[in-house]
């Protein structure tokens, strides 16, 4: 039963892993990999210069706050679809941003977010509501935070979606009982609905954790990591060092020293999520 | 056999699945209108950057940045272009397929791998090297997948890359079903198992059933993923008729003088096949499991 | 030379290579290339055709390669130029061509895995001038500075752009392609809404600020600013629009004795030019790539922008512009000290074959072809190609100087003296560099003093190691 899985883990995980290590030891360009050992050469370059911590942390900062509102507006409208009782068709409204294609989703909020001439300055420009365009794609502070809007549109479906299954599978005569012996509704869903939700939730926030980590198209399409080093965010800087600077040991290091952050950002996630499955298991 | 469910969840009354609204005890249509708004706010949010593409398809050049959501002097110039520009049908079919593939191996690599680990408690260590799989961005890994597949001739075919997806999202598929099969009180295979049913035949015919939902988002989850990949697609599979519909439309944008009208009409022709096949699918969503059968 | 050696069996024998009927070649050729500038005539947009049946067909000699194909790598822009090419080589050699347009920023990457993993698909490939350095040291393409010698009354190597030559094909003292495409910049700007404010086209880097602040400060209300500035933080973007002020000023990116120069004078008033209109142009400047500046420009929002020279055929189609005859272009302004208006090179491509290819033969012809006199003219008359001149004679033709009246004497004029950017095999680790800290500028975040310092001290690094 293992044997498949744990096939398709060595072929995409360990030898590409084994690769990466070897390039990270060495001088390597995309023309000429694995050209002469360097040994501790490029993580002493990443050390050295501060602007890789920085990206770490600022990618940490990103993906942690934007992916926990993701996971509790997404709980939300998963309980307004059921409430509603919408049907299929609302439901497959609602999937529409997360079918859309990568470069489309940046093209689309490129476009809204533009200062002069986007949907949205020139419609508060026409209603009156602000007198100069805004620019939060050219802002160093806000730019982050539309990039977070752009990915919360993009991915709030697939935590809608994953939220919604996950309710139709809760016992409906656990909440019969409930209800029959008269606990009020909000003990109801802290007592109830949520320890039996807390595996599905916690297992889709873990997940939503390490793809928002991975954040590349929506840089790649909106800012290119700017403006300055507003939104540079660690998997657009090793697609930079890889495939635009050509060199591959540089990304291979980053690549390890990344996956090691990433570690230690799941990880208490990881336990939680165990903690929560043995305590409702 | 009498392991299936009796009672599913959504036929009972609403106010029973949100003990949190049973406090509202509000006439009906007042109820409902805050949370009819609710819904169309959210709605709205969702379609607007959409229909705003859909919009800009029958823009000029000149009027992509003008502010308006309606284009004044609408041209229906761009829809026939962009098949002339790049032959989309041959790229959609090819995204589907592979898409379909990919989906295909994700299950069956996945599917047996959480039964296990989850019921049998075989290979514990698997879900956490998984999810490290998962972890690093795919750049690095490129290199070595491509040249993996040049050796086995699988580079620039719809097989090779669909392999390489499918594999990709093992993890993702691990990792949700995860918490779906652990739902499923393992009183109910023990039962099973008991009266000499296989682990195989437990799987197929009492796990499965059962979360179904789980099983059926799951694949659309990893169908999504799969067709818009960009970075593996462009890599592993550059021959022009062997292009995915995601970096057909990243052609467009490598324009310096960028047409998006005709890039939107292409991505909306790019989206259509996913959403009807989203659309069709959805109804698998509903039906659910009851702990009655565990009686 | 170490590449000699590596190359020298590549190299063609002498019996294996059988001579291209050199007469019939030009002859068929200038039929062509007459037959499709009669065809391309003009500033009117034209349907992109294939040649003319009119050319006399070949005897069986020049269908000596059909049967055999021939692959290219084509950056997506030139894919309408390629396509031409494609068609029109097969009319003449028989050979079917295929085209494969890639968006720019993976046409490195895509040539060296290319070449790398043994896949060997290609077999010329459309390269950035600046990235030649690092295609050389990753051994992607042919030394074909041999074959030039060989062939240089066929090719006539003294008429390319003096300006380009090098620049595009000459690494460690030996050629490794041909130029096919001489992008440059130039300022294009709005003439009705300069004689609304009674302005003259811009001479000085001072005329261009002062004319956008005025323009900006009147006419913001109503949209309209005085220049669309790109600052978008990728190479070719903002990386163009500093090498525009750099060239203005004279300056350079290298001193003559090759150590990086943007501590100097030149460079910092570049900066400091570039910082200073931020307020002035278009919103926001950080945020701004060719999808915003061009439709502003084209629309009439934005009253100058610097920009490629195709930029004047789009704005004379009515179907992409609102400023059609309300337009002119006039050369980069100059600032400083330096009164000589200078062209920067930003882009540029050359044509080169892959050191993979089974078919060197059949791929130096197309090269020589392509980059040949009348190819590059009907290619340059065509509306919508995207492709500039290589040549002189090209350059000065009449019937580019007819196709492109307002352009040509300005390009002319500027030529000489280009701008090129870094050459080195590190050129990309370079720009990117020096990319991050435009970046920073542009954005407010650092002064454009200690930006270049920092740069400069990255490019010292970069090209020790």
């Amino acid at each position: 039963m293992l044997t498949p899985a744990s096939f398709g883990l060595a072929v995409v995980c360990i030898v590409p892993g084994l690769y990466t290590l070897a390039l990270a030891f060495t001088h390597s360009s995309l023309g000429q990999p694995l050209a002469a050992w360097s040994g501790l050469g490029n993580f002493h370059a990443l050390f050295q210069n501060p602007e890789f911590a920085q990206t770490l942390l600022r990618t940490v900062l990103y993906a942690l706050p934007a992916s926990f509102i993701q996971l509790s507006l997404g709980l939300l409208i998963a309980l307004l679809l059921q409430a509603l009782r919408q049907g299929q068709f609302v439901r497959s409204l609602v999937l529409l941003p997360l079918m859309t294609p990568p470069v489309l989703v940046g093209v689309a909020w490129k476009l809204l977010l533009a200062p002069a001439g986007g949907l949205v300055n020139g419609t508060l420009l026409r209603l009156g509501w602000i007198a100069e365009p805004v620019s939060l794609l050219g802002s160093d502070t806000w730019a982050l935070p539309a990039l977070a809007l752009a990915d919360t549109w993009q991915w709030l479906p697939f935590v809608v979606i994953l939220c919604f299954a996950a309710l139709q599978t809760l016992p409906a005569d656990v909440f019969e009982a409930a209800a029959l012996d008269g606990a009020s509704t909000r003990g109801i869903f802290l007592k109830i609905t949520l320890p039996l939700l807390a595996p599905a939730l916690l297992g889709i926030f873990l997940l939503r954790v390490v793809m928002s980590l991975k954040t590349f198209d929506l840089v790649y399409i909106l800012t290119a990591g700017g403006p300055g080093r507003a939104t540079a965010l660690a998997s657009y800087e090793v697609w930079k060092t890889g495939l635009q600077n050509f060199d591959i040991g540089a990304a291979a290091a980053q690549t390890l020293l990344f996956s090691f952050a990433v570690a230690a950002v799941t990880w208490p996630i990881l336990k939680a999520l165990q903690w929560v499955e043995r305590r409702t298991g | 056999m009498s392991y299936l469910p009796n009672t599913p969840t959504a036929t009972l009354p609403p106010w029973q699945l949100l003990p949190s609204l049973k406090k509202l005890r509000l006439p009906w249509p007042r109820q409902r209108i805050w949370l009819r708004a609710a819904l169309l706010a959210v709605l709205a949010f969702f379609i607007l950057p959409l229909a705003f593409l859909v919009a800009t398809s029958f823009k000029t050049r000149d009027e992509v940045l003008s502010g308006q959501f309606l284009p004044v002097r609408p041209t229906l110039a761009n829809w026939p272009k962009v098949f002339e520009i790049a032959p989309l049908h041959w790229h959609l079919l090819n995204s589907l397929a592979v898409a379909v593939l990919s989906v295909l191996v994700t299950l069956t690599l996945a599917v047996p791998a959480v039964y296990a680990v989850v019921k049998l408690r075989r290979g514990p260590l698997l879900a956490g090297a998984l999810l490290s799989s998962y972890v690093a961005p795919p750049v690095v890994a490129l290199l070595p997948l491509f040249f993996l597949l040049r050796q086995l001739g699988l580079n620039n075919s719809i097989v090779g890359l669909g392999l390489v997806d499918g594999l990709m999202n093992v993890p993702v598929a691990f990792w949700l079903l995860r918490s779906f099969f652990k739902q499923i009180p393992l009183a109910l295979d023990e039962a099973a198992w008991l009266d000499g049913v296989g682990y195989w035949r437990t799987l197929w015919r009492i796990n499965l059933p059962l979360i179904w939902p789980g099983l059926v988002s799951t694949g659309l989850i990893c169908l999504i993923l799969s067709y818009n990949e960009f970075l593996l697609a462009s890599v592993l599979n550059s021959r022009p008729d062997m292009r995915t519909i995601t970096v057909a439309i990243s052609l467009f944008q490598g324009e310096r003088i960028v047409n998006f009208g005709q890039m939107a009409a292409a991505s909306l022709v790019g989206i259509a096949p996913v959403y009807l096949l989203a659309l069709a699918f959805q109804k698998y969503l509903i039906g659910g499991l009851s702990a009655g059968a565990s009686r | 030379m170490a590449y000699q050696t590596n190359y020298r069996k590549n190299t063609m024998d002498s019996k294996d290579f059988t001579p291209f009927n050199r007469r019939r070649f030009l002859g068929t050729a200038s039929a062509l290339g007459a037959a499709g500038v009669l065809a391309a005539c003009g500033k009117d947009p034209v349907p992109v055709t294939a040649a003319p049946a009119s050319a006399p067909a070949p005897a069986a000699d020049a269908k000596k390669y059909a049967g055999q194909s021939l692959n290219l790598l084509f950056n997506q822009p030139h894919a309408v130029a390629g396509k031409l090419l494609a068609e029109e080589f097969e009319k003449l050699t028989g050979a079917k061509v295929t085209v494969t347009p890639v968006p720019y920023d993976q046409l490195h990457a895509q040539a060296t895995l290319d070449v790398q993993s043994g896949a060997h698909q290609f077999d010329v490939i459309d390269y950035f001038y600046h990235t030649l350095g690092a295609l050389v040291a990753d051994k992607v393409v042919l030394d074909v500075t041999d074959w030039i010698e060989r062939d240089k009354a066929q090719i006539q190597p003294a008429d390319f752009l003096p300006s380009l030559y090098d620049t595009y094909t000459l690494r460690d003292g030996r050629r490794w392609g041909l130029p096919y495409d001489g992008d440059t910049h130039v300022l294009f700007y709005n003439t009705e809404i300069f004689a609304r404010h009674k302005l003259a086209a811009p001479k000085t880097w001072e005329d261009y600020y002062q004319a956008a602040k005025l323009i900006t400060e009147k006419e913001s209300a109503n949209g309209i600013y005085g220049a669309a500035v790109q600052g978008f933080k990728i190479p070719v973007i903002v990386g163009s629009s500093y090498a525009n002020r750099l060239a203005g000023f004279g300056g350079s990116f290298f001193t003559a004795d090759g150590k990086p120069a943007l501590t100097s004078p030149e460079a910092v008033a570049a900066a400091e030019e570039l910082l200073r209109i931020v307020p002035y142009a278009l919103p926001t400047p950080a945020e701004t790539a060719f999808e915003h500046a061009l439709p502003a420009f084209l629309s009439g929002k934005a009253a100058m922008i610097d920009f490629w020279t195709d930029l004047g055929v789009t704005a004379q189609d009515p179907k992409s512009s609102q400023i059609v005859d309300k337009w002119s272009l006039v050369q980069l302004p100059v600032g400083g000290k330096n009164t000589t208006p200078r062209a920067a090179l930003n882009a540029g491509f050359g044509l080169g074959i892959t050191t993979g290819t089974q078919k060197t033969e059949l791929a130096w012809e197309f090269v020589k072809w392509a980059t040949s006199k009348d190819i590059s003219l009907q290619q340059d008359v065509l509306p919508g190609s995207g492709i500039d001149p290589n040549r002189t004679s090209v350059l000065n033709h009449p019937d580019y100087i007819k196709a492109a009246p307002l352009l040509q004497p300005q390009l002319k004029a500027a030529i000489g003296n280009a701008l090129a950017w870094p050459l080195q095999a590190q050129s990309p680790k370079l720009m990117d560099a020096l990319t991050e800290q435009l970046a920073l500028i542009v954005a407010g975040k650092k002064k454009p003093k200690d930006a270049l310092a920092s740069a400069q001290a990255s490019w010292e690094q970069l090209l020790k190691a």
